[in-house]
């Protein structure tokens, strides 16, 4: 295992390197107003690296602590209770300030309690339990988010971004400070997940071997619900809901560098950016206009996780 | 000195009590067998020791210090616990099993250093599992998964052991192995807590035995004034046939020829 660490690194390193480079290069809009253009695809390519890191390493730890390879912000519906918060702070008119972020991390932490609580029958959590209950809710959640979207005069088009996940969000002079804060959130955010790597690898063995061996495991989920709550929360604000990406990039990781949580974490934050600008640099350019994320991330997530359910799960 | 007190704990999984002032006192150095029928309440009475279930009522004392004061890591340094089920979601190594052990003593941002990595090779070295270090744990078979498991145990250097069911699904020679291994821990001054519904494994090893039932303590001595015909019948409802093992003189059990119930 250990000599295919560094060749993992530098495959890993290389993706997200050139998939940058392909998400500055290319896109629609030519190169007529330089410094313009540029300045809008340097802030998709952070959002990118942001979200799609987030995503990654919250899939990851989510993974690790539920001892449930099916879990991920998408599959336990918490993607979309974050975009549900997310459109409710939108039609309500509170664009500004850090209103959007806020209603997208309560409605991430609502919802990753509830699908918590739904699948917990007599103190287990079970895989199917888990994922059935986050299904059922992303199903509510998104007729919500129509729901909303319509109640408070927005078009079908916002909603579907929000439900499906884009990077072009417009950012204004607030916005840009804003997501500089979200930024720098979601790299604390993932530093701490990363400080439990440990005690996530022990959770893999269940929660009460977890415990025998001094990991409280109750601190722990807490912990672990409600980082991750906070970044899907206020990444999802911004990029709408993306799927596949925190399900699929930590199993991609895991291949390459084994299970250890000190390697999973880093190397998914590196993958998931990666993927999730490559999808990017798909979505907005094989169709005039673009497309929203999660058309691009599942057409190629859902190939990859049928290998994984078929050899591996 | 004591190992491990319980004094008037009361405890159950719903308004009905399963244990109700219930006593019991380990001596350090002892090799304990727990047996009783399914429902007992042996597996009930490991978490309360090890700190995974809370007793409403009652003391427990862990090497004389209340186990309500002692934190986690403090109670995974004096008992370590060896499950019945050691499911696994991800593929570790077994080296990092049993580093997981280590944890106890490891800072949140340290990492194990060379003391952490000799207590893994010594551990796996005493199960004799040694060279399935770098094997992965889903790959190897049941009784040397169990044998990391314990391994793991080990790695925290614990005063007491406590082990559920540890050799229901092993074949006899890995039940023997086993039960050597415990032979030698104990011997080596570990306190052993042996929970079996195999009463022949914990007649032959240990030196008392604990029958449960329902939650009471029905007989706690040495394995010859426990199992007797007598008390296996009132417990278990079934005629055995009680004789002695030809070396050790221990008593062993046999079920009669109408096994089956005497309609």
């Amino acid at each position: 295992m250990q000599r295919r660490l560094l060749p993992g690194w530098v495959g890993l390193i290389l993706l997200l390197v050139s998939a940058a480079a392909l998400s500055v290069a290319v896109g629609p809009g030519g190169f007529t107003n330089f410094r313009a253009v540029m300045d809008l695809r340097l802030l998709r390519l952070a959002l990118g690296i942001i979200a799609g890191g987030v995503l990654a390493v919250v899939g990851a730890s989510l993974q690790g602590l539920l001892q449930n390879p099916l879990a991920d912000p998408f599959t336990m519906g918490v993607a979309s209770g974050a975009a549900l918060g997310a459109s409710l702070t939108l039609v309500l008119g509170r664009t500004a300030g850090a209103f959007a972020p806020v209603g997208g991390f309560a409605g991430a932490l609502v919802t990753m309690l509830v699908v918590y609580a739904l699948a917990r029958v007599r103190g287990r959590v079970t895989v199917t339990g888990l994922v059935l209950a986050g299904v059922i809710m992303s199903f509510l959640f998104s007729s919500l988010v129509i729901l909303v979207m319509i109640l408070g005069r927005r078009t079908l088009g916002e909603a579907v971004y929000m439900m499906m996940g884009h990077l072009g969000a417009i950012f204004t002079g607030t916005t840009v400070w804003l997501f500089g804060g979200v930024a720098v959130l979601a790299v604390v955010g993932c530093a701490w997940l990363f400080s439990m790597s440990r005690s996530l690898d022990i959770m893999s063995s269940g929660e009460e071997a977890a415990e025998t061996l001094g990991v409280d495991t109750q601190r722990v989920t807490k912990t672990v619900f409600v980082i991750s709550s906070v970044l899907v929360g206020v990444v999802v604000s911004f990029t709408g809901a993306i799927s596949f990406v925190g399900l699929v990039v930590p199993h991609l990781v895991r291949m390459l560098f084994g299970p250890e949580h000190r390697r999973v974490l880093p190397g998914s934050f590196v993958a998931g950016a990666g993927i999730l600008l490559l999808s990017d640099v798909l979505a907005r350019n094989i169709v005039p206009g673009g497309l929203p994320l999660s058309i691009v991330t599942a057409l190629v997530g859902v190939p990859f996780f049928i290998y994984l359910l078929r050899s591996r799960l | 000195m004591k190992a491990i007190e319980l004094s008037g704990i009361a405890f159950g999984y719903d308004e009905r009590l399963l244990f109700e002032g219930f006593n019991l006192d380990i001596d350090a150095g002892e090799f304990l067998g727990v047996i009783g029928p399914n429902g007992a309440g042996k597996s009930t009475l490991l978490r309360l020791v090890a700190g995974l279930l809370r007793p409403s009522r009652g003391s427990i004392r862990i090497g004389e210090r209340d186990l309500g004061v002692l934190n986690r890591r403090e109670v995974a340094r004096a008992v370590g616990v060896v499950l019945q089920e050691n499911p696994f979601a991800f593929d570790y190594t077994v080296s990092d099993v049993v580093m997981m052990g280590r944890n106890p003593y490891l800072g949140r941002f340290q990492s194990p250093g060379k003391q952490d990595r000799g207590a893994v090779n010594s551990s796996l070295e005493f199960v004799d599992a040694l060279f399935l270090r770098d094997k992965r744990i889903n790959a190897i078979s049941a009784g040397e998964r169990q044998r990391v498991v314990l391994a793991r145990a080990l790695a925290q250097e614990p005063g007491i052991l406590m082990l559920d069911e540890a050799t229901s699904h092993l074949d006899i020679a890995h039940q023997q192995l086993i039960a050597r291994i415990l032979v030698q821990l104990n011997r080596r001054g570990k306190t052993v807590v042996f929970l079996s519904h195999d009463l022949n494994l914990a007649a032959l090893y240990c030196s008392r035995i604990l029958l449960l039932d329902r939650g009471k303590a029905i007989a706690c001595d040495v394995p010859e004034r426990v199992i007797t015909a007598e008390l296996i019948r009132s417990v278990y409802g079934v005629e055995p046939i009680v004789t002695r093992h030809p070396e050790s003189g221990r008593p062993q059990v046999m079920l009669p020829v109408a096994a089956a119930g005497r309609e």
